[in-house]
């Protein structure tokens, strides 16, 4: 399995590199089945994460007719209110160093990402992941109609308006769209995607070598809907 | 108080300032709309006119994908009142009604 794990400017540096690490590792497990990089839209650059002017250089450009894994990773910024609303138009306006999290994730609707992303959803040999506030950027491109997604708690109610069903899981496997929650849950999603895709062998000697056991339940739509307690 | 026209509408998003066009008539006495934004052009659904209180959700994909629920208060050619986002709270959002040219 072939993991881009695709950098836009004000990305959540965690986000990417809990995921990079886990499956990084998955690879040296696994001599061969697992191969990790960094990619942006935009082709090779360093992109400026959203945390203290920490930069990642991606070393190609995002090719969503590539089979394998793409994974986005949320956003790093202010969190700010949610009823505290930006005073410049949608998608414009130039970049502040206080901009909150929407507006960092509204900012790569303005790119290509939407259009790779979406040929990306649309390939069959692609699975699309996502870490955080990354669902939002797939949701905010009206990628994710109808689908089950998780993101950070904070935008689980900005993940729903939407249209996508939000479920409050740490990861939630949709079939060829598996997305984690918060920030750390990129260490778990990137352990489940292990497992699903090489196995749990692997998997587990990852959890081993890091010092971290998977957390909670792999949400999946499968089986009896629970009733209220 | 009537709500026909073109209307420019102007409302506040987590990601920023959306604006978009509103026109709203009447078929067979049924209030109707359709709004048009950034390259798109979309129906408006459940209008309902009550008393000066106007309300209609509205599903939009340009600049983002959002479902919107509107709650306005018309005020001869300007309206203002609240868009909602889910369960997001509500923001604020504005209107101002076109002046057509009247036709012969």
């Amino acid at each position: 399995m072939h993991a881009q794990i695709v950098l836009f400017d004000g990305f959540d540096p965690l986000d990417a590199v809990a995921p990079f690490e886990v499956l990084s590792a998955g690879g040296t497990a696994s001599p061969g089945a697992v191969t990790v990089e960094l990619v942006s839209a935009e082709g090779p650059r360093d992109v400026v994460s959203g945390t203290g002017g920490l930069a990642l250089r991606a070393t190609a450009a995002l090719d969503p007719g590539r089979a394998g894994l793409v994974l986005v990773p949320g956003a790093a910024g202010r969190i700010g209110d949610p009823g505290d609303l930006p005073d410049h138009d949608a998608g414009d306006g130039p970049a502040q160093p206080d901009d909150s999290i929407p507006v960092l994730l509204g900012r790569t609707l303005t790119t290509e990402l939407p259009v790779l992303l979406k040929a990306a959803m649309d390939n069959p040999e692609v699975t699309v992941s996502a870490v955080c506030g990354g669902s939002l950027v797939l949701a905010m491109a009206g990628l994710l109609e109808g689908r089950h997604a998780t993101t950070h708690h904070l935008g689980l109610d900005m993940l729903d308006a939407t249209g996508v069903h939000a479920v409050r899981a740490r990861v939630v496997d949709d079939g060829d769209l598996v997305t984690g929650a918060g920030v750390t849950s990129g260490l778990d999603l990137g352990l489940y995607l292990l497992e699903r895709e090489v196995g749990p062998r692997i998997a587990h000697a990852v959890e081993e070598l890091f010092a971290y056991e998977r957390r909670g339940t792999v949400w999946r739509n499968a089986g009896p809907e629970p009733v209220r307690f | 108080m009537s709500v026909e026209g073109t209307w420019d509408l102007s409302m506040s998003t987590p990601i920023g300032r959306i604006k978009a066009v509103a026109e709203f008539r009447r078929e067979d006495g049924a209030l109707i709309g359709t709004a048009r934004g950034t390259g798109e052009e979309v129906a408006l659904n459940d209008v309902v006119l009550d008393g000066n209180r106007l309300t209609w959700k509205q599903a939009i994909t340009k600049p983002m994908r959002l479902n919107l629920d509107f709650v306005v208060t018309i005020d001869g050619d300007t309206l203002a009142g609240t868009s909602r986002a889910g369960r997001l709270p509500a923001s604020k959002v504005t209107g101002e009604r076109r002046h057509e040219p009247k036709t012969p």
